[in-house]
């Protein structure tokens, strides 16, 4: 799946809780109805933007992937703000 | 307000410590519901904790940067949920996002400590006590306290035995270089279920044969056999370590392989059939009712042994079965008396233990299966699939084992 997304952050090589803080911070300057891309290193970051975007107001998660990269695992996030 | 802490960052050792000598102290978690839920800190006493993972935070805090959001949120959502005159220790999965909350908590006055390397390195912490150490003979505990698994390093005149060692082997090879040791054999008492074992990787990195008892080479479930090399263990079979001997008996139930080693009238290192408080769960394999009854014969035969035997188990359920130096050691004659399991089974007839076995079973970790095939090696995980797997406190024993003196259920 490949999906369609207006901004990217970059996420790589940084610990909990620095992806989803500045996901965060990201989607805050979105329109409603664009989607951000977080690429990230921290496995942890999975289940947290899951559980984030229950709670979360205006954030909807519309998709996870794991991409394998020169060995390592990318783990990538496409957060919707939504109002 | 609690006074501001000197140490404002716990290792996974302080925090031993703490619980050991039953310090107070409250833990504010902020992993994710589930994580908490399967793995959480206890001690000799229940330890008072709140969850609330981190990203609840900040949202309720609102805030852009952490510490900011930590702070907005204890303020309005958990001033009332927080001891003002205990210490907070914050707590997540790695010890990264804590150290944020820690900070925050400071911020408005609280006395808070972060735990170093979070949960992963308090589920990775091992220490080793020595349970006899002369020239002629020593034994040393060597315990994964958050898990709950013991594993024993047996050494005699430079050589030693080492008894179900753990995934890290650090702990092993360090006291062994450390004492001058040749570790000659690497044994495990049964296919382990709930960890994965370092019994392979230490044979190979130190040459050591590794033993096993063939039954366990057969994975219960997937009844497919094990491709690791390993040396059978026959009932009564010796092993010479220094100028002492283990002698293995064979003693089936919990698995069908189960091996205990008594090391002469003096001590019996149990694996998982006896513990200090309770006794093993025989259901693991899938095969609860034909297994129950081996069990119980099982118990009965290690029952005949000298009642001045100390018992070395494989597990604990809480650290409260711990005497007071922190040591996991009983003798046969006082665990009659004690232990929840041993009493039922002098009291009872054999298919009321039975019923008593199969009315005791906690509740089956489906992980449990995958750790039976890694340590068969059916499975090859990595490193962080393996670290996953092993999560959590062993549920080893039966139900019972799990309630603690205060009634509650663990």
């Amino acid at each position: 799946m490949s999906q369609v997304f207006d901004k990217l952050l970059d996420a790589r090589g940084l610990n909990c809780p620095m992806p989803l803080v500045n996901a965060r911070k990201e989607i805050g300057k979105l329109e409603p109805g664009q989607v951000l891309k977080v690429v990230a290193t921290d496995r942890g970051s999975v289940a947290d933007f899951q559980g984030w975007a229950k709670v979360a107001k205006n954030v909807e998660l519309v998709g996870q992937e794991t991409e394998s990269a020169e060995g390592a695992s990318v783990y990538v996030h496409y957060v919707k703000r939504t109002a | 307000m609690a006074k501001r802490l000197n140490d404002e960052v716990w290792a996974a050792g302080d925090l031993l410590k703490r619980l050991e000598r039953r310090d107070k102290f409250f833990v504010l978690d902020v992993r994710n519901r589930d994580e908490c839920e399967r793995f959480r800190i206890e001690g000799r006493s229940p330890v008072p904790a709140i969850n609330v993972p981190y990203f609840e935070m900040l949202e309720l805090g609102g805030k852009d940067e952490m510490v900011d959001s930590v702070v907005a949120c204890v303020e309005r959502e958990l001033a009332d949920q927080l001891p003002s005159d205990l210490p907070i220790l914050a707590v997540c999965a790695k010890g990264d996002t804590s150290e944020f909350v820690a900070q925050g908590l400071r911020r408005l006055g609280y006395a808070s400590a972060n735990l170093k390397g979070g949960m992963k390195a308090w589920g990775e912490h091992y220490a080793t006590r020595a349970l006899i150490e002369g020239p002629d003979l020593a034994i040393h505990q060597v315990s994964r306290p958050a898990r709950g698994c013991l594993s024993y390093i047996v050494a005699s005149a430079g050589k030693a035995i080492v008894i179900d060692p753990l995934r890290h082997l650090q702990p092993y090879l360090e006291l062994a270089r450390e004492r001058g040791l040749t570790i000659e054999a690497v044994i495990d008492t049964h296919g382990h279920a709930d960890h994965i074992s370092g019994g392979r990787s230490l044979a190979a990195e130190t040459g050591a044969p590794y033993y096993l008892h063939p039954y366990d080479a057969i994975h219960p479930i997937d009844v497919l056999p094990a491709t690791i090399p390993f040396e059978f263990i026959r009932d009564g079979q010796v092993f010479p370590v220094g100028r002492h001997e283990l002698e293995a008996l064979h003693i089936p139930g919990h698995t069908l392989g189960l091996v205990a080693f008594r090391l002469d009238d003096k001590y019996l290192f149990t694996g998982d059939s006896i513990f200090i408080r309770s006794i093993a769960r025989p259901d693991l394999g899938g095969k609860a009712e034909s297994w129950a009854p081996l069990h119980g014969r099982s118990l009965r035969r290690l029952l005949d042994l000298p009642g001045g035997i100390m018992v070395l188990p494989g597990h604990f359920s809480s650290l409260d079965e711990a005497d007071e130096t922190g040591r996991f050691a009983a003798s046969l004659d006082d665990l009659k008396k004690r232990n929840d399991g041993l009493v039922v089974l002098q009291r009872e007839s054999e298919e009321a233990f039975v019923r008593y076995l199969l009315e005791s079973l906690p509740r089956f970790i489906p992980e449990y299966v995958d750790i039976k095939r890694v340590n068969a090696g059916l499975l090859t995980p990595a490193e962080e699939d393996a670290a996953t797997l092993e999560l959590g406190k062993n549920v080893c024993a039966l139900s019972q084992a799990y309630v603690t003196s205060e009634g509650v259920r663990q």
